[in-house]
Parts: C-alpha cells; sequence; structure tokens
C-alpha cells in the first residue's frame, strides 16, 4: 500500500520536522534589525503569499491555459484570483487563496474546495511568462474538470507544504491555518524564538538562549535546511532517482566526495547566508572552495581556470516541467557527456 | 474442546460464531465458550474417570466441585478449586488442561500457556490440549508460537479443518503467504463451496499477487449475492493492483453491509489513506483495533501515521503491539528503530539497525537510518560506508526497473 504522498510542485517535506508556534518577525526585528530586514527580502521570506498580495496574479490578469479538452483562466477581480475551468458546457470556478513560491522557478496556487486543499494544476512559470503544467503533474491526464483544476492534497501534504512555506502553521503535528504566517519565518529555523522573545523581555538570560545554529557541523546543518530543502536521507530512501533530485541540494551536497559531515567548511551556510539573498555572481563563490582547495596540488594543475570553480563543478541543470535550470550541488570533476550522478 | 471465532474463517460459521465487535477480540461468543468448556470438561472427566475413582473422596470432591463452578461459568471460583486439586494430584493432565482452559476463559493467557505446557510435558501426543495451547498463544497474540502449535496438531490430525483454518489464519497473520495456499490448495477440489476455505485461500492468493486465481475464488463468493466479505475480497484484490479509488468504493460498501466484519476497517483504512484521507484512514484503524487491538497492520499503518504527526508515544505503542504479533518483523523493528532515532536514542537505534542490516542486507531504508545514526554518533567512516551501500542498492534497484536509464 502506498501512505506517501504524491510529488507536489513544491519541496517536500518528509515527517519530523518539529514545528513550533512562531513568534513572527515582529517581535525577532526589535533587536535583530538588519537580519530581519534582509531576510525579508529573500524568496524564502516570501515562499508563500495570499493571492491577494500575489504580484505574479496582479501582474497578470488573464493567464490562460488549454490542457486536451480543458480551458483553464486565472482573471484577477480586485484583490481575488478567480481560477475557470470549462470543457464543453461544463464549468468549474474557484478562487485560488494561496500562492507557493517566489523562487527562480514559479509558482503555484492552492484553493479549497469541499473542506480540502487543491493544488492547482496549472503553475505560473516565469521562464515562459505563462501558465504550464504543474511540476509532478505532467505524466498525468485529468479525467474529470475538477482535477483539470488541481490536484488534492491529503491533510498530511496540506500540513507539509504550508509546514515549509510559512511558519507557525504547524504545531503538534497538525496544520493550524488560524495561526500561520506566510513565508519562512526567523522561527522556521530558530526554533523556540518564541520563548526566547519573551525571556529576553522578562531579562531572563538563561531561558532567553536559543542552540546556536551558526556551531552547526555540515551533517546537522544539512538535517536542518533539509527538513525542507529535503535530506540525504530522505531522498535516498525516496527518491526521486534521476535529474528529479538536483533541486534538494543537501541530497546533492552530501553526494560529494568532499562532503565531510565534521567539517564546517562544507555546510550549506558556508556559502549562503540565509537571512541574504542568494548571490548569482559565481567568482562571489571562489572565495568558500578555496577555504579547502587554495594550497591543493589539483586547485594549481586545474587545466580549465582558477576562478568561477563552480561553473564547471556545480553545473547547472534543465529540470524537466520546471522551465528552470537548477545548479546541481554535487561537487565533482563534471565531463560533457557525463550522465548525472546520482 | 474450546475453538474460538475469532478467525476470518469463523465468518462463515465454519469454526465458530463471528466475534462480537466492542470486545476481546479473540473471546468466543460467552455461550459458544460454555458449551465448549462443558463438553471439553466432561470428556476430560470420561477420561479421568477411572483415576479418579481411586483418589480419596475428599480430593475427588474438589475437583467435582471446580468442575461444576466451571460449567456454570464461574471461572475465578473453578480456577483456585483446580489448583488446590492439582496440589495433590499434580499428574491429572485433563484437569490440568481444565485449569487451563478456565485460566484462558479469565484472560489469563500467560498462565493458561503454562498450565497447558505442563500438561503437554506428560502427553506430549495430546492434540486436543496442544490445540487449546495455540488458541492461548493466538489469544496472547503470539501468533508465531500459536502456528507453531498448530502445525504440530495439522501434522498429527490432517484432517482437523478448524485446526488447519486456524493454522491458516495465523500464517495469513504472519504474512505467509505461500504457506496458506500450500495448506489451503489441496482441500480446494473437495470442498468448492467451503466459504471459510475459499475466503481464506482467496486472501492468500491476493496478497501474494496471483490476483487472476483469487478473483475466480472471489467470483465463486459473490454469486451467492452482495456480501461484505465478497466486497473486502473485491476492495482487497483491487488494493493490490493499486486501484486505490476502485478499492475504496467496495471497501466503504464491506463497512455499510457489516461493520463487524474483521479486517474490514483494516483494509477500509488503507484504501482512505492511499486516497489521500489521512484523518479517515486514522478513524478506520482505531476501529480496527477497537475490536482486534493485536490487529497487525492496522498497528503498523496507524503506527506511521502518527509517528507523521509526531505523536511518538502513541506510534510506539502500535509498533509495540505489531512486533508482539510479528517478533521478528523487519518493518516494524525499522519502524521502532526509527523512533528511537527520532527521540534521541541513538545507541539503541544503532543496534537495532546493525542487526536490522545483518539480517536484511538489501533493507536500504535500514541503511539509510544507519548513516544517519552512525553521523550522529561523530562515526564518518562507517557512515560513509553505509552511504555507499545505499547508493549501491538503489542502483542495482534502479537497473532492474524498465525504462529507467539513470540519466
Amino acid at each position: 500500500m502506498r501512505l506517501d504522498r504524491a510529488a507536489c510542485a513544491c519541496l517536500w517535506l518528509l515527517p519530523g520536522l518539529p514545528f513550533l508556534a512562531a513568534a513572527g518577525d515582529t517581535a525577532c526585528v526589535t533587536c535583530h534589525t538588519a537580519q530581519t530586514t534582509h531576510f525579508r527580502a529573500t524568496p524564502m521570506a516570501q515562499a508563500l503569499e495570499t493571492v491577494a498580495v500575489s504580484d505574479i496574479l496582479k501582474q497578470h490578469p488573464d493567464l490562460a491555459f488549454q490542457e486536451g479538452p480543458y480551458q483553464s483562466r486565472i482573471v484577477r477581480h480586485g484583490d481575488s484570483s478567480i481560477l475557470t475551468v470549462t470543457r464543453g458546457t461544463e464549468t468549474f470556478t474557484v478562487p485560488l487563496l494561496w500562492a507557493f513560491g517566489r523562487g527562480q522557478a514559479g509558482q503555484t496556487y492552492v484553493f479549497e474546495y469541499n473542506g480540502a486543499f487543491y493544488e492547482s494544476r496549472a503553475s505560473f512559470f516565469y521562464a515562459l511568462g505563462a501558465l504550464d503544467v504543474t511540476m509532478g503533474d505532467q505524466n498525468t491526464k485529468p479525467q474529470t474538470i475538477v482535477e483539470a483544476a488541481g490536484r488534492h492534497m491529503s491533510s498530511m501534504e496540506a500540513r507539509d507544504c504550508f509546514g515549509c512555506h510559512s511558519a507557525g502553521g504547524v504545531s503538534a503535528g497538525k496544520l493550524h491555518m488560524e495561526a500561520i504566517s506566510p513565508g519562512v519565518g526567523c522561527e522556521s529555523c530558530h526554533v523556540a524564538a518564541a520563548k526566547h522573545a519573551d525571556a529576553v523581555r522578562a531579562g531572563d538570560t538563561s531561558a532567553a538562549k536559543l542552540p546556536h545554529l551558526a556551531a552547526l557541523a555540515a551533517e546537522d546543518m544539512a538535517a536542518l535546511c533539509g527538513r525542507c530543502h529535503r535530506t540525504w536521507s530522505q531522498i535516498a530512501l525516496t527518491g526521486p532517482r534521476g535529474v528529479g533530485n538536483v533541486r534538494f541540494q543537501p541530497y546533492r551536497l552530501a553526494n560529494s566526495k568532499c562532503f565531510d559531515g565534521a567539517d564546517s567548511r562544507i555546510r550549506c551556510t558556508a556559502c549562503h547566508d540565509p537571512h541574504e539573498a542568494l548571490p548569482t555572481n559565481l567568482a562571489s563563490y571562489d572565495s568558500k572552495c578555496a577555504a579547502c582547495h587554495a594550497t591543493a596540488l589539483h586547485t594549481t594543475v586545474c587545466p580549465v581556470g582558477k576562478t568561477n570553480c563552480a561553473g564547471c563543478h556545480m553545473p547547472k541543470v534543465e529540470l524537466p516541467g520546471a522551465h528552470a535550470r537548477f545548479t546541481d550541488h554535487q561537487i565533482r570533476i563534471a565531463r560533457a557527456g557525463d550522465p548525472y550522478p546520482n | 474442546m474450546c475453538v474460538c471465532g475469532s478467525s476470518p474463517a469463523a465468518r462463515f460459521g465454519a469454526i465458530a460464531k463471528p466475534r462480537q465487535r466492542g470486545t476481546d477480540a479473540f473471546v468466543c461468543q460467552p455461550r459458544d465458550v460454555a458449551r465448549a468448556i462443558a463438553r471439553f470438561a466432561w470428556l476430560a472427566l470420561w477420561l479421568a474417570g477411572a483415576a479418579w475413582c481411586q483418589q480419596p473422596p475428599a480430593v475427588e470432591e474438589i475437583l467435582r466441585h471446580a468442575i461444576a463452578l466451571h460449567q456454570a461459568g464461574d471461572v475465578a471460583a473453578a480456577i483456585p478449586e483446580y489448583r488446590a486439586y492439582l496440589k495433590q494430584v499434580p499428574g491429572n493432565v485433563m484437569a490440568r488442561s481444565n485449569l487451563g482452559a478456565a485460566l484462558s476463559r479469565a484472560g489469563l493467557y500467560e498462565e493458561a500457556i503454562v498450565e497447558y505446557k505442563k500438561a503437554l510435558e506428560s502427553q506430549p501426543g495430546n492434540a486436543p490440549v496442544r490445540l487449546n495451547l495455540a488458541l492461548a498463544y493466538y489469544k496472547a497474540a503470539e501468533i508465531s508460537q500459536a502456528a507453531a502449535e498448530l502445525a504440530r496438531v495439522v501434522a498429527e490430525q490432517p484432517s482437523n479443518r478448524q485446526a488447519i483454518f486456524l493454522l491458516a489464519d495465523c500464517d495469513l497473520r504472519l504474512g505467509e503467504n505461500k504457506k496458506v495456499i500450500e495448506l489451503l490448495s489441496p482441500l480446494e477440489p473437495q470442498s468448492p463451496d467451503d466459504k471459510a476455505l475459499i475466503y481464506l485461500l482467496g486472501t492468500a492468493l491476493i496478497r501474494d499477487e496471483q490476483t487472476a486465481r483469487g478473483q475466480v475464488l472471489v467470483d465463486r463468493i459473490l454469486r451467492d449475492g452482495d456480501s461484505a466479505e465478497a466486497r473486502l475480497l473485491m476492495g482487497a484484490t483491487k488494493m493490490s493492483v493499486r486501484d486505490y479509488a476502485g478499492a475504496l468504493k467496495d471497501l466503504k460498501q464491506a463497512v455499510e453491509l457489516n461493520p463487524q466484519l474483521p479486517d474490514v476497517y483494516s483494509y477500509y483504512g488503507m484504501a482512505l489513506a492511499s486516497t489521500g484521507d489521512t484523518p479517515g484512514a486514522m478513524v478506520a484503524f482505531r476501529k480496527e483495533l477497537e475490536s482486534n487491538p493485536n490487529d497487525y497492520t492496522s498497528n503498523m499503518q496507524l503506527g506511521v501515521l502518527l509517528k507523521q504527526e509526531q505523536n511518538y508515544a502513541e506510534a510506539r505503542h502500535c509498533f509495540q503491539r505489531a512486533l508482539g504479533v510479528r517478533p521478528r518483523d523487519a518493518t516494524v523493528r525499522y519502524q521502532l528503530a526509527t523512533l528511537d532515532l527520532q527521540e534521541g536514542r541513538t545507541k539503541e537505534a544503532l543496534t537495532e539497525l546493525e542487526k536490522l542490516t545483518r539480517e536484511v542486507p538489501a533493507f536500504v531504508a535500514a541503511h539509510v537510518s544507519l548513516a544517519t545514526a552512525y553521523y550522529r554518533l561523530q562515526r564518518k567512516e562507517d557512515g560513509d560506508k553505509e552511504r555507499a551501500t545505499v547508493l549501491r542498492l538503489n542502483a542495482e534497484k534502479q537497473a532492474t526497473e524498465p525504462g529507467v536509464t539513470g540519466k
């Protein structure tokens, strides 16, 4: 039997994430002004938004998508976006509620129908500037007009999607929509930040202590980030195999020959500051490689170049259906024509 | 002889009347039990009659009193009487067996097992006592022990259909589908309309993925009109070919037709979980466990769902119950080890995972968790070794999957 979820458009959370009630970043900004302010501008902080504030839907007030006999349209009316699917004389209309994703690929929508959440079958893709079939749904064909509108999400799938794309909505393993704060928040990583804030206000320094995330080793950091970006264990256990796993960076990184779980120089935050926007200038990462490879023999003999290491050793890979290329975090000597190492 | 009606074959009246929902899963209807015990007790009296007559009158009176209490259903009073008698006449096998029956009736299965075993030490060839021992094991959820004893009974009494069906039921619970097929297939041509046999054999065939042959048996049950049993089998068949939506419809009907049918909520729960209704699945598994607390599948599946909800204490309880039914089951042992890992008992998890990977070297999930445990304990080399094993096993598996290139 199958107790797992179907692959959804977004990254996919496996069980075990200890979500706690979020303090909300308003409590954090008072003391941690720079980090909070910078973080608010990152794609992670905007990983979920209500349809009312979705810039993409505002900028694209009439989106259309044809799939076989089904015609889908997302039309803006004030602060709402209404999805209408038609087939002949049959029509299904539903207001979209949530917009998932502000990353490099696109945005997927979620609506409610008959008391359950549904993931929209059509997503907006930046590269196309238009709608196309949502990632993960390419190999299915809708049999009904409701299926053409979206895919039913199980309660656990909804919990996991909202759990990663928001803060505060999941406690004791259950989704509480009334407590949700859209987008990744401070407490998504800094678990128990609410208690910390309370203790600071009360002047209780011992109770104010939080786990020092900057001291985590590579393995533990991969486990922390992997709660949402997926860990090596999760992908090794449930897949996907092949190029489909290129977007699960902690898994790819842990497969690298140079990955050492005890070495902080190869941990996620060695290259990525989660409080800042992602640098896209490849040369800015060279110093990270040099932390280990500056004096190593193979660096001096690299026949290709001395800069932009990641350009060759972490090649971009086209992810089918995503209309986007992802950086493969499995650091390696990537030769032209080599198969995708899995 | 007490033969409980809790096995699936009992659904068709082959063994005894079906069990009552909402009571102990392994307790027969009281009237059946009383009758069975009475028959057994009188048989014991008859067999031991000559020996009794030679006992001093006072001792004889104790036993007579014990049997009278037992027959009247007052097992609480009968037990000390039997014990008092056996203190003076420890070699009376039938009195000891009666004590076992009374203990079993009182739900004291472990103590009943002790008495039955003592009785069998004196008379190892006593098949009725061995059958009762098997039933006590069955009721105590020690299914593998029950199966071992039943196999001995069947070997001695190859035409004892009650023992055969109960053995088949035990083997089904143990996941030994091929054994069930081997046991029941020879009986099928002689009893083509025996619904208990068809049900057990059909279930084993479907679980063994011999769906076509299983379907023939389902159709044979359907000839007699719509029934919960037929719907359950059809649902199970559809589940086996991953037609979850179709299975859900059949299983919903099965639940409506007879919510007291053993296993019906277990299958219904699996269909609900497979179609995304996790809360509904949890309710269904709990309903199955209300009437059958030791149901392996419901305990396992509910445990997995509870674990996903981070309700680790209840998940552990479910897994431990499942382990009680299948003590060597790798899947449930793995689930318990991952719970340990989740709750920070890394060393305990490590010990079990090392054992599991030695026993089942191709168990990818166990290797994955073992790698995690090694890394948590700062044993990088061992962790790397496990990761390499996982990648190798995944690559081997991938190579056997049609249409997958790995690129």
